[in-house]
Protein backbone atom coordinates (compact mmCIF):
# COMPACT_ATOMS: atom_id res chain seq x y z
CA UNK A 1 0.00 0.00 0.00
CA UNK A 2 1.25 3.24 -0.59
CA UNK A 3 1.32 6.30 1.33
CA UNK A 4 -1.46 9.04 0.06
CA UNK A 5 -2.33 12.12 1.14
CA UNK A 6 -5.60 13.68 1.10
CA UNK A 7 -5.89 17.70 0.92
CA UNK A 8 -9.48 18.32 2.03
CA UNK A 9 -11.08 21.63 3.98
CA UNK A 10 -14.30 22.85 4.91
CA UNK A 11 -13.35 26.47 4.05
CA UNK A 12 -13.43 24.95 0.01
CA UNK A 13 -17.10 24.84 0.69
CA UNK A 14 -17.26 29.33 1.34
CA UNK A 15 -17.06 29.51 -2.25
CA UNK A 16 -20.51 30.55 -3.43
CA UNK A 17 -21.20 30.67 -6.90
CA UNK A 18 -24.89 31.22 -6.37
CA UNK A 19 -28.40 28.39 -7.18
CA UNK A 20 -27.74 28.09 -10.67
CA UNK A 21 -24.42 27.44 -11.05
CA UNK A 22 -22.96 23.76 -11.19
CA UNK A 23 -19.71 24.12 -9.82
CA UNK A 24 -21.38 24.11 -6.31
CA UNK A 25 -20.08 23.45 -2.68
CA UNK A 26 -21.65 20.19 -2.68
CA UNK A 27 -19.56 18.96 -5.09
CA UNK A 28 -16.97 18.41 -3.08
CA UNK A 29 -19.50 17.29 -0.50
CA UNK A 30 -19.64 14.39 -2.04
CA UNK A 31 -16.58 13.90 -2.64
CA UNK A 32 -15.59 13.97 1.01
CA UNK A 33 -18.69 11.57 1.79
CA UNK A 34 -17.54 9.10 -0.91
CA UNK A 35 -14.39 8.80 0.50
CA UNK A 36 -15.75 8.97 3.88
CA UNK A 37 -18.04 6.64 3.58
CA UNK A 38 -15.78 3.64 2.37
CA UNK A 39 -13.41 3.83 5.39
CA UNK A 40 -10.71 5.57 3.52
CA UNK A 41 -9.82 8.69 6.14
CA UNK A 42 -8.32 6.33 8.24
CA UNK A 43 -5.54 5.23 5.60
CA UNK A 44 -4.73 8.24 4.76
CA UNK A 45 -2.50 11.47 5.48
CA UNK A 46 -5.35 14.14 6.17
CA UNK A 47 -3.60 17.60 5.12
CA UNK A 48 -5.21 20.65 6.05
CA UNK A 49 -4.87 23.73 3.72
CA UNK A 50 -3.16 27.08 4.72
CA UNK A 51 -2.96 30.23 2.59
CA UNK A 52 -0.62 30.35 -0.47
CA UNK A 53 2.10 33.01 -0.53
CA UNK A 54 1.52 35.44 -3.01
CA UNK A 55 4.65 34.64 -4.66
CA UNK A 56 3.43 31.04 -5.95
CA UNK A 57 0.68 32.78 -7.29
CA UNK A 58 3.03 35.25 -8.85
CA UNK A 59 5.13 32.70 -10.67
CA UNK A 60 1.67 32.38 -12.89
CA UNK A 61 -0.59 34.98 -12.84
CA UNK A 62 -0.24 39.21 -13.57
CA UNK A 63 -0.07 40.77 -10.13
CA UNK A 64 -2.67 43.50 -11.14
CA UNK A 65 -4.72 40.55 -11.99
CA UNK A 66 -4.33 39.01 -8.49
CA UNK A 67 -5.13 42.79 -7.01
CA UNK A 68 -8.27 42.91 -9.65
CA UNK A 69 -9.25 39.75 -8.15
CA UNK A 70 -8.91 40.31 -4.74
CA UNK A 71 -10.61 44.03 -5.24
CA UNK A 72 -13.90 41.74 -7.15
CA UNK A 73 -14.17 39.83 -4.02
CA UNK A 74 -13.62 42.46 -1.21
CA UNK A 75 -16.65 45.46 -2.99
CA UNK A 76 -18.97 42.62 -3.04
CA UNK A 77 -19.26 41.95 -7.00
CA UNK A 78 -20.96 38.80 -7.81
CA UNK A 79 -19.10 37.75 -11.08
CA UNK A 80 -15.16 38.19 -12.21
CA UNK A 81 -13.87 38.37 -15.54
CA UNK A 82 -17.02 37.01 -17.30
CA UNK A 83 -20.67 35.75 -16.57
CA UNK A 84 -19.37 32.10 -15.99
CA UNK A 85 -17.23 33.39 -12.90
CA UNK A 86 -19.77 33.35 -10.02
CA UNK A 87 -18.01 35.15 -6.98
CA UNK A 88 -18.67 35.84 -3.28
CA UNK A 89 -16.51 38.04 -1.02
CA UNK A 90 -14.77 34.41 0.25
CA UNK A 91 -13.83 33.34 -2.80
CA UNK A 92 -10.29 34.96 -3.14
CA UNK A 93 -9.38 33.76 -0.01
CA UNK A 94 -10.63 29.94 -0.87
CA UNK A 95 -8.93 30.09 -4.42
CA UNK A 96 -5.94 30.93 -1.94
CA UNK A 97 -6.68 28.21 0.39
CA UNK A 98 -6.55 26.21 -2.92
CA UNK A 99 -3.35 26.88 -3.65
CA UNK A 100 -2.15 26.87 -0.55
CA UNK A 101 -3.47 23.24 0.31
CA UNK A 102 -2.07 21.79 -3.28
CA UNK A 103 1.61 23.18 -2.24
CA UNK A 104 1.46 21.82 0.86
CA UNK A 105 0.53 18.67 -0.59
CA UNK A 106 3.37 19.36 -2.81
CA UNK A 107 5.98 19.49 -0.48
CA UNK A 108 5.19 16.15 1.29
CA UNK A 109 5.46 14.31 -1.98
CA UNK A 110 8.64 16.25 -1.92
CA UNK A 111 9.58 15.09 0.75
CA UNK A 112 9.06 11.92 0.48
CA UNK A 113 6.48 11.91 3.59
CA UNK A 114 4.03 10.68 1.45
CA UNK A 115 3.76 9.07 -2.31
CA UNK A 116 1.10 10.40 -4.15
CA UNK A 117 -1.76 12.73 -3.36
CA UNK A 118 -5.66 13.63 -4.32
CA UNK A 119 -6.09 17.58 -3.60
CA UNK A 120 -10.20 17.89 -3.15
CA UNK A 121 -10.07 22.10 -3.68
CA UNK A 122 -12.69 24.74 -5.63
CA UNK A 123 -12.27 26.47 -6.82
CA UNK A 124 -10.95 24.48 -10.05
CA UNK A 125 -7.96 26.19 -12.05
CA UNK A 126 -7.52 24.75 -15.53
CA UNK A 127 -9.03 27.53 -17.57
CA UNK A 128 -7.79 30.55 -15.84
CA UNK A 129 -5.31 32.24 -17.94
CA UNK A 130 -2.13 34.66 -16.43
CA UNK A 131 -4.46 37.41 -16.53
CA UNK A 132 -7.52 36.33 -16.80
CA UNK A 133 -10.49 34.25 -15.15
CA UNK A 134 -12.89 31.89 -16.81
CA UNK A 135 -14.88 28.63 -16.99
CA UNK A 136 -14.95 28.55 -13.29
CA UNK A 137 -11.69 29.39 -12.39
CA UNK A 138 -9.36 31.98 -10.85
CA UNK A 139 -5.88 30.70 -9.85
CA UNK A 140 -4.42 27.78 -12.28
CA UNK A 141 -3.65 25.77 -8.77
CA UNK A 142 -1.92 22.79 -10.84
CA UNK A 143 0.08 25.16 -13.25
CA UNK A 144 1.13 27.32 -9.86
CA UNK A 145 2.21 23.73 -8.45
CA UNK A 146 4.47 22.92 -11.39
CA UNK A 147 6.22 26.34 -11.36
CA UNK A 148 7.01 25.65 -7.67
CA UNK A 149 8.04 22.34 -8.68
CA UNK A 150 10.58 23.77 -11.39
CA UNK A 151 11.45 26.78 -8.63
CA UNK A 152 11.53 25.73 -5.33
CA UNK A 153 12.59 22.08 -6.07
CA UNK A 154 14.64 21.99 -9.17
CA UNK A 155 12.74 19.63 -11.31
CA UNK A 156 13.62 20.28 -14.53
CA UNK A 157 10.86 17.92 -15.98
CA UNK A 158 7.13 17.94 -14.57
CA UNK A 159 4.33 16.07 -16.73
CA UNK A 160 0.43 16.71 -16.43
CA UNK A 161 -1.97 14.72 -17.29
CA UNK A 162 -5.51 16.36 -17.85
CA UNK A 163 -8.34 14.33 -18.21
CA UNK A 164 -10.83 17.03 -17.14
CA UNK A 165 -13.86 16.61 -20.36
CA UNK A 166 -13.12 20.35 -21.12
CA UNK A 167 -9.52 21.68 -22.18
CA UNK A 168 -7.46 23.10 -19.94
CA UNK A 169 -6.46 25.64 -21.91
CA UNK A 170 -4.97 28.22 -19.58
CA UNK A 171 -2.45 25.00 -18.20
CA UNK A 172 -1.32 24.96 -22.01
CA UNK A 173 -0.94 28.26 -22.62
CA UNK A 174 0.94 29.38 -19.12
CA UNK A 175 3.31 26.39 -20.64
CA UNK A 176 3.33 26.38 -24.02
CA UNK A 177 7.22 27.70 -24.48
CA UNK A 178 8.48 25.53 -21.95
CA UNK A 179 10.08 22.64 -22.58
CA UNK A 180 10.11 21.03 -19.19
CA UNK A 181 6.84 21.18 -18.58
CA UNK A 182 4.80 18.44 -20.51
CA UNK A 183 1.15 18.92 -20.80
CA UNK A 184 -1.48 16.66 -21.85
CA UNK A 185 -4.90 16.65 -22.13
CA UNK A 186 -7.82 14.50 -23.35
CA UNK A 187 -10.94 16.51 -24.19
CA UNK A 188 -14.63 16.73 -26.06
CA UNK A 189 -13.49 17.76 -29.22
CA UNK A 190 -13.30 21.95 -29.36
CA UNK A 191 -15.09 22.13 -32.24
CA UNK A 192 -18.24 20.92 -30.02
CA UNK A 193 -17.49 21.93 -26.41
CA UNK A 194 -16.08 24.95 -24.32
CA UNK A 195 -13.43 26.52 -24.41
CA UNK A 196 -12.80 25.77 -28.25
CA UNK A 197 -9.27 24.69 -27.75
CA UNK A 198 -7.27 21.76 -28.07
CA UNK A 199 -7.02 20.82 -31.92
CA UNK A 200 -4.65 17.64 -32.20
CA UNK A 201 -2.24 20.79 -33.98
CA UNK A 202 -1.52 22.60 -31.05
CA UNK A 203 2.07 20.85 -30.00
CA UNK A 204 3.57 24.11 -27.93
CA UNK A 205 5.01 27.22 -29.18
CA UNK A 206 9.05 28.19 -29.69
CA UNK A 207 11.79 26.00 -27.70
CA UNK A 208 8.07 24.06 -26.21
CA UNK A 209 6.87 22.52 -29.59
CA UNK A 210 7.08 18.95 -28.68
CA UNK A 211 6.11 18.96 -24.90
CA UNK A 212 2.14 19.54 -25.52
CA UNK A 213 -0.30 17.08 -26.57
CA UNK A 214 -3.90 17.28 -27.00
CA UNK A 215 -6.29 14.02 -27.68
CA UNK A 216 -9.86 16.04 -28.91
CA UNK A 217 -12.38 13.26 -28.75
CA UNK A 218 -15.95 13.69 -30.36
CA UNK A 219 -19.55 13.62 -29.17
CA UNK A 220 -20.67 10.15 -28.10
CA UNK A 221 -17.54 8.63 -27.73
CA UNK A 222 -17.48 5.77 -24.95
CA UNK A 223 -14.51 4.08 -22.94
CA UNK A 224 -12.77 2.28 -26.00
CA UNK A 225 -12.32 5.60 -27.65
CA UNK A 226 -10.37 7.32 -24.13
CA UNK A 227 -8.12 4.26 -23.88
CA UNK A 228 -7.62 3.87 -27.30
CA UNK A 229 -6.34 7.67 -27.78
CA UNK A 230 -4.71 7.37 -24.57
CA UNK A 231 -2.35 3.88 -25.28
CA UNK A 232 -1.79 6.20 -28.75
CA UNK A 233 -0.75 10.04 -27.26
CA UNK A 234 -0.25 10.10 -24.12
CA UNK A 235 1.83 6.48 -23.32
CA UNK A 236 4.83 7.06 -26.08
CA UNK A 237 4.76 10.73 -25.15
CA UNK A 238 5.76 10.13 -21.67
CA UNK A 239 7.61 7.18 -22.40
CA UNK A 240 10.10 9.68 -23.73
CA UNK A 241 9.69 12.73 -21.84
CA UNK A 242 9.90 10.96 -18.55
CA UNK A 243 8.57 13.23 -16.25
CA UNK A 244 10.05 13.56 -12.80
CA UNK A 245 7.00 14.38 -11.42
CA UNK A 246 3.51 13.88 -12.62
CA UNK A 247 0.33 15.94 -11.66
CA UNK A 248 -2.96 15.70 -12.84
CA UNK A 249 -5.93 17.45 -13.72
CA UNK A 250 -8.62 14.79 -12.24
CA UNK A 251 -11.84 16.49 -13.99
CA UNK A 252 -14.69 13.50 -14.10
CA UNK A 253 -17.20 15.26 -16.47
CA UNK A 254 -16.78 13.29 -19.18
CA UNK A 255 -18.69 10.67 -17.05
CA UNK A 256 -22.11 9.42 -18.89
CA UNK A 257 -23.99 10.57 -15.88
CA UNK A 258 -22.18 14.56 -15.99
CA UNK A 259 -24.40 16.53 -17.85
CA UNK A 260 -21.67 19.30 -18.73
CA UNK A 261 -20.46 17.29 -21.88
CA UNK A 262 -21.57 14.44 -24.58
CA UNK A 263 -18.88 12.04 -23.49
CA UNK A 264 -20.14 8.73 -22.17
CA UNK A 265 -17.91 7.35 -20.06
CA UNK A 266 -18.66 5.05 -17.19
CA UNK A 267 -17.22 4.97 -13.77
CA UNK A 268 -14.81 2.32 -14.97
CA UNK A 269 -13.11 4.11 -17.25
CA UNK A 270 -12.31 6.97 -14.75
CA UNK A 271 -10.49 3.83 -12.65
CA UNK A 272 -8.52 3.07 -15.39
CA UNK A 273 -7.21 6.70 -16.51
CA UNK A 274 -5.61 7.21 -13.40
CA UNK A 275 -4.35 3.31 -13.07
CA UNK A 276 -2.13 3.98 -15.92
CA UNK A 277 -1.10 7.36 -14.71
CA UNK A 278 -0.47 6.35 -11.35
CA UNK A 279 2.12 3.18 -13.25
CA UNK A 280 3.41 5.94 -15.62
CA UNK A 281 4.41 7.55 -12.04
CA UNK A 282 6.23 4.10 -10.89
CA UNK A 283 7.81 4.11 -13.55
CA UNK A 284 9.05 7.30 -14.35
CA UNK A 285 8.39 9.61 -11.23
CA UNK A 286 9.15 7.48 -8.27
CA UNK A 287 5.81 7.46 -7.70
CA UNK A 288 5.48 11.07 -7.24
CA UNK A 289 1.83 11.95 -8.24
CA UNK A 290 -0.20 15.00 -7.72
CA UNK A 291 -3.70 14.70 -8.48
CA UNK A 292 -5.71 18.15 -8.55
CA UNK A 293 -10.04 18.13 -8.66
CA UNK A 294 -11.05 20.35 -11.30
CA UNK A 295 -14.12 19.44 -12.83
CA UNK A 296 -16.93 16.98 -12.12
CA UNK A 297 -20.49 17.83 -11.84
CA UNK A 298 -22.70 14.61 -11.09
CA UNK A 299 -23.76 14.97 -7.18
CA UNK A 300 -24.73 11.19 -7.86
CA UNK A 301 -21.52 9.83 -9.74
CA UNK A 302 -18.55 12.58 -7.72
CA UNK A 303 -18.70 9.66 -4.27
CA UNK A 304 -17.75 6.73 -6.08
CA UNK A 305 -15.37 8.18 -8.53
CA UNK A 306 -13.98 10.11 -5.73
CA UNK A 307 -13.58 6.63 -3.67
CA UNK A 308 -12.08 4.96 -6.67
CA UNK A 309 -9.58 7.03 -7.86
CA UNK A 310 -8.34 7.26 -3.92
CA UNK A 311 -8.11 4.00 -3.75
CA UNK A 312 -6.27 3.55 -6.88
CA UNK A 313 -3.60 5.98 -5.39
CA UNK A 314 -3.21 3.74 -2.26
CA UNK A 315 -3.33 0.13 -3.20
CA UNK A 316 -1.49 -0.12 -6.27
CA UNK A 317 1.13 -2.72 -6.26
CA UNK B 1 -16.03 44.76 -45.11
CA UNK B 2 -13.59 46.29 -48.35
CA UNK B 3 -10.91 44.57 -49.82
CA UNK B 4 -8.74 47.65 -48.86
CA UNK B 5 -9.22 46.77 -45.32
CA UNK B 6 -7.86 42.85 -45.41
CA UNK B 7 -5.41 42.91 -48.08
CA UNK B 8 -1.57 42.53 -47.59
CA UNK B 9 -0.24 45.77 -48.46
CA UNK B 10 3.40 45.30 -48.37
CA UNK B 11 3.29 42.88 -51.10
CA UNK B 12 6.42 40.73 -52.14
CA UNK B 13 6.76 41.62 -55.85
CA UNK B 14 9.27 40.66 -58.86
CA UNK B 15 10.79 42.50 -61.87
CA UNK B 16 9.69 41.12 -65.63
CA UNK B 17 13.30 40.44 -66.21
CA UNK B 18 14.59 38.77 -63.51
CA UNK B 19 15.14 35.01 -63.51
CA UNK B 20 12.59 31.97 -62.75
CA UNK B 21 15.10 30.86 -59.79
CA UNK B 22 14.98 34.62 -58.24
CA UNK B 23 11.00 34.15 -57.80
CA UNK B 24 11.32 30.74 -56.67
CA UNK B 25 13.73 31.81 -53.60
CA UNK B 26 10.68 35.03 -53.03
CA UNK B 27 8.10 32.74 -52.69
CA UNK B 28 10.12 30.40 -50.55
CA UNK B 29 11.33 33.01 -48.32
CA UNK B 30 8.09 34.68 -47.54
CA UNK B 31 5.94 31.61 -47.78
CA UNK B 32 3.61 32.88 -50.92
CA UNK B 33 2.66 31.67 -53.54
CA UNK B 34 2.18 34.48 -56.04
CA UNK B 35 4.24 37.52 -57.40
CA UNK B 36 3.12 40.37 -59.05
CA UNK B 37 4.74 41.46 -61.73
CA UNK B 38 5.36 45.41 -62.00
CA UNK B 39 7.36 48.56 -63.61
CA UNK B 40 9.07 50.55 -61.42
CA UNK B 41 6.42 52.66 -60.88
CA UNK B 42 4.48 50.19 -59.38
CA UNK B 43 2.06 49.62 -62.60
CA UNK B 44 0.83 45.70 -62.98
CA UNK B 45 2.01 43.93 -66.15
CA UNK B 46 1.08 40.58 -64.53
CA UNK B 47 1.44 37.54 -62.36
CA UNK B 48 3.53 34.84 -61.74
CA UNK B 49 2.57 32.10 -59.51
CA UNK B 50 4.51 28.37 -58.49
CA UNK B 51 2.51 26.44 -60.65
CA UNK B 52 3.72 28.70 -63.36
CA UNK B 53 7.26 28.01 -61.66
CA UNK B 54 6.84 24.19 -61.78
CA UNK B 55 5.45 23.80 -65.36
CA UNK B 56 8.73 25.42 -66.83
CA UNK B 57 10.86 23.29 -64.36
CA UNK B 58 10.30 19.90 -66.21
CA UNK B 59 10.94 16.93 -63.99
CA UNK B 60 13.55 15.22 -66.06
CA UNK B 61 17.03 16.38 -66.68
CA UNK B 62 16.20 18.66 -63.88
CA UNK B 63 20.47 18.41 -63.24
CA UNK B 64 21.32 18.55 -66.74
CA UNK B 65 24.01 20.93 -67.51
CA UNK B 66 21.66 21.86 -70.87
CA UNK B 67 18.17 21.87 -68.88
CA UNK B 68 19.87 24.39 -66.46
CA UNK B 69 21.58 26.80 -68.95
CA UNK B 70 18.08 26.98 -70.75
CA UNK B 71 16.63 27.46 -67.25
CA UNK B 72 18.74 30.17 -66.39
CA UNK B 73 17.67 31.94 -69.71
CA UNK B 74 13.96 31.84 -68.47
CA UNK B 75 12.63 34.90 -67.53
CA UNK B 76 9.95 35.47 -65.49
CA UNK B 77 8.12 37.61 -68.47
CA UNK B 78 8.39 34.53 -70.48
CA UNK B 79 6.21 32.40 -68.22
CA UNK B 80 4.31 35.07 -66.32
CA UNK B 81 0.34 35.72 -66.95
CA UNK B 82 0.02 38.94 -68.91
CA UNK B 83 -3.25 40.36 -67.54
CA UNK B 84 -4.05 38.83 -64.40
CA UNK B 85 -7.79 38.74 -62.92
CA UNK B 86 -7.43 41.92 -60.13
CA UNK B 87 -9.73 43.06 -57.70
CA UNK B 88 -10.26 47.07 -56.98
CA UNK B 89 -9.58 48.14 -52.83
CA UNK B 90 -13.10 49.01 -52.97
CA UNK B 91 -14.75 45.78 -53.66
CA UNK B 92 -16.07 44.05 -50.73
CA UNK B 93 -14.65 40.27 -49.33
CA UNK B 94 -17.57 39.10 -50.18
CA UNK B 95 -17.14 40.16 -53.66
CA UNK B 96 -13.18 38.54 -53.03
CA UNK B 97 -15.48 35.69 -51.80
CA UNK B 98 -17.35 34.72 -55.14
CA UNK B 99 -14.70 35.87 -57.52
CA UNK B 100 -12.50 32.81 -55.83
CA UNK B 101 -15.15 30.29 -56.09
CA UNK B 102 -15.67 30.99 -59.92
CA UNK B 103 -12.02 31.52 -60.83
CA UNK B 104 -10.66 29.27 -58.97
CA UNK B 105 -7.64 31.44 -58.54
CA UNK B 106 -6.19 31.45 -54.86
CA UNK B 107 -5.01 35.33 -55.10
CA UNK B 108 -5.82 38.88 -56.55
CA UNK B 109 -3.64 41.80 -56.92
CA UNK B 110 -5.55 44.61 -55.86
CA UNK B 111 -4.90 47.48 -58.13
CA UNK B 112 -6.49 50.98 -57.90
CA UNK B 113 -8.28 53.03 -61.09
CA UNK B 114 -4.90 54.22 -62.36
CA UNK B 115 -3.44 50.67 -62.51
CA UNK B 116 -1.50 50.31 -59.86
CA UNK B 117 -0.80 47.85 -57.36
CA UNK B 118 -2.09 48.97 -53.61
CA UNK B 119 -1.65 45.51 -52.20
CA UNK B 120 -3.22 41.52 -52.51
CA UNK B 121 -5.70 39.22 -51.61
CA UNK B 122 -5.51 35.83 -51.22
CA UNK B 123 -7.52 32.74 -50.00
CA UNK B 124 -5.72 32.79 -46.53
CA UNK B 125 -6.63 36.69 -45.81
CA UNK B 126 -10.31 35.61 -46.19
CA UNK B 127 -9.52 32.43 -44.07
CA UNK B 128 -8.60 35.07 -41.22
CA UNK B 129 -11.41 37.00 -42.07
CA UNK B 130 -13.51 34.09 -41.20
CA UNK B 131 -12.13 32.54 -37.89
CA UNK B 132 -12.21 36.40 -36.77
CA UNK B 133 -15.99 36.48 -37.73
CA UNK B 134 -16.90 33.08 -36.23
CA UNK B 135 -15.37 34.21 -32.98
CA UNK B 136 -13.05 31.15 -32.69
CA UNK B 137 -10.00 32.67 -30.59
CA UNK B 138 -12.64 33.36 -27.94
CA UNK B 139 -13.25 29.90 -25.54
CA UNK B 140 -17.03 29.52 -25.78
CA UNK B 141 -19.36 26.41 -26.61
CA UNK B 142 -21.03 26.12 -29.69
CA UNK B 143 -24.64 25.06 -30.57
CA UNK B 144 -27.05 24.11 -33.15
CA UNK B 145 -31.01 24.84 -33.06
CA UNK B 146 -32.70 24.17 -36.22
CA UNK B 147 -35.39 26.38 -36.52
CA UNK B 148 -38.55 27.26 -39.44
CA UNK B 149 -37.48 29.88 -41.65
CA UNK B 150 -39.81 32.50 -40.71
CA UNK B 151 -39.47 35.91 -39.43
CA UNK B 152 -39.05 36.62 -35.81
CA UNK B 153 -37.49 33.21 -35.12
CA UNK B 154 -33.75 35.03 -34.73
CA UNK B 155 -35.68 37.47 -31.95
CA UNK B 156 -37.02 34.59 -30.09
CA UNK B 157 -33.45 32.48 -29.73
CA UNK B 158 -31.47 35.59 -29.18
CA UNK B 159 -33.93 36.78 -26.34
CA UNK B 160 -33.69 33.11 -25.12
CA UNK B 161 -29.58 33.38 -24.89
CA UNK B 162 -30.20 37.02 -23.02
CA UNK B 163 -32.18 35.75 -20.10
CA UNK B 164 -29.65 33.36 -19.32
CA UNK B 165 -27.40 36.28 -18.76
CA UNK B 166 -25.19 34.56 -21.69
CA UNK B 167 -23.04 36.54 -24.60
CA UNK B 168 -22.17 35.66 -27.89
CA UNK B 169 -19.24 35.07 -29.41
CA UNK B 170 -20.99 34.75 -32.60
CA UNK B 171 -23.79 33.41 -34.58
CA UNK B 172 -23.81 31.57 -37.89
CA UNK B 173 -26.99 30.60 -40.35
CA UNK B 174 -26.85 27.77 -42.48
CA UNK B 175 -29.19 26.45 -45.18
CA UNK B 176 -30.09 22.83 -44.00
CA UNK B 177 -31.03 20.51 -46.19
CA UNK B 178 -35.14 21.16 -45.51
CA UNK B 179 -35.37 24.43 -47.63
CA UNK B 180 -37.87 25.53 -44.74
CA UNK B 181 -35.57 25.36 -41.66
CA UNK B 182 -32.08 26.92 -41.19
CA UNK B 183 -29.64 25.62 -39.00
CA UNK B 184 -28.52 28.40 -36.23
CA UNK B 185 -25.01 28.09 -34.78
CA UNK B 186 -24.94 30.31 -31.85
CA UNK B 187 -21.35 30.58 -30.06
CA UNK B 188 -22.17 30.94 -26.67
CA UNK B 189 -19.36 32.81 -24.33
CA UNK B 190 -20.14 29.73 -21.49
CA UNK B 191 -19.15 26.72 -19.96
CA UNK B 192 -22.88 26.10 -19.05
CA UNK B 193 -24.93 25.54 -21.62
CA UNK B 194 -27.58 22.95 -20.28
CA UNK B 195 -30.27 25.94 -19.09
CA UNK B 196 -30.23 26.77 -22.72
CA UNK B 197 -30.63 24.06 -24.15
CA UNK B 198 -33.53 22.89 -21.84
CA UNK B 199 -34.67 25.97 -22.75
CA UNK B 200 -34.67 25.71 -26.39
CA UNK B 201 -36.26 22.09 -26.38
CA UNK B 202 -38.94 23.75 -23.72
CA UNK B 203 -39.72 26.10 -27.13
CA UNK B 204 -39.84 23.56 -29.34
CA UNK B 205 -36.54 24.02 -31.59
CA UNK B 206 -34.73 20.41 -32.24
CA UNK B 207 -31.34 21.18 -30.65
CA UNK B 208 -29.13 18.88 -33.03
CA UNK B 209 -27.01 16.16 -31.88
CA UNK B 210 -23.25 17.78 -32.72
CA UNK B 211 -22.60 14.33 -34.89
CA UNK B 212 -25.46 16.10 -36.95
CA UNK B 213 -23.72 19.32 -37.62
CA UNK B 214 -23.12 20.69 -41.05
CA UNK B 215 -22.59 24.06 -42.74
CA UNK B 216 -21.79 23.33 -46.06
CA UNK B 217 -24.67 24.18 -48.31
CA UNK B 218 -24.22 22.39 -51.50
CA UNK B 219 -23.30 18.94 -51.62
CA UNK B 220 -19.61 18.28 -52.85
CA UNK B 221 -19.14 16.99 -56.90
CA UNK B 222 -17.41 13.52 -55.32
Amino acid sequence: MKKTGFLFDERYLLHETGSYHPEVPARLQAVYQGIKEAGLLARLTLIHASLSDLKWIEAVHDKEYIKRFEMACVTGKSTFDCPDNQICPATYETALLAVGGILDATRLVMNAEIDNVFCAVRPPGHHAEINKAMGFCYFNNVAIAARYLQKEWGIKRVGIVDFDVHHGNGTQHIFEDDPNVFYYSIHQHPSFAYPGTGREFEEGEGAGLGFTKNSPVLPGKEDSEYKRLIKRDLFPVFESFKPEVIIVSSGFDAHVDDDMSDIKLSTEAFSWIIKSVVEMSDKYSNGRLISVLEGGYSLKRLPELAKNHVEILLDYK
Amino acid sequence: MFVSKSMTTKVITINKDADIFEAREKMAEHQIRHLPVITKDYQLIGIVSDRDIRSAMPLSDYNSKKTSAKLAKLKIKDIMTIDPITISPLHTIQDALVLMQKTRVGAFPVVDEKGKLRGIISVRDLLRAFINVMGMEDPGTLMCIIVEEKLGQMKKIVDAITEEHISFGSIMVARYWDEEKRAVFPYLLTQNINPLKKKFKNMGYEVLDPMKWYIDQLPKND
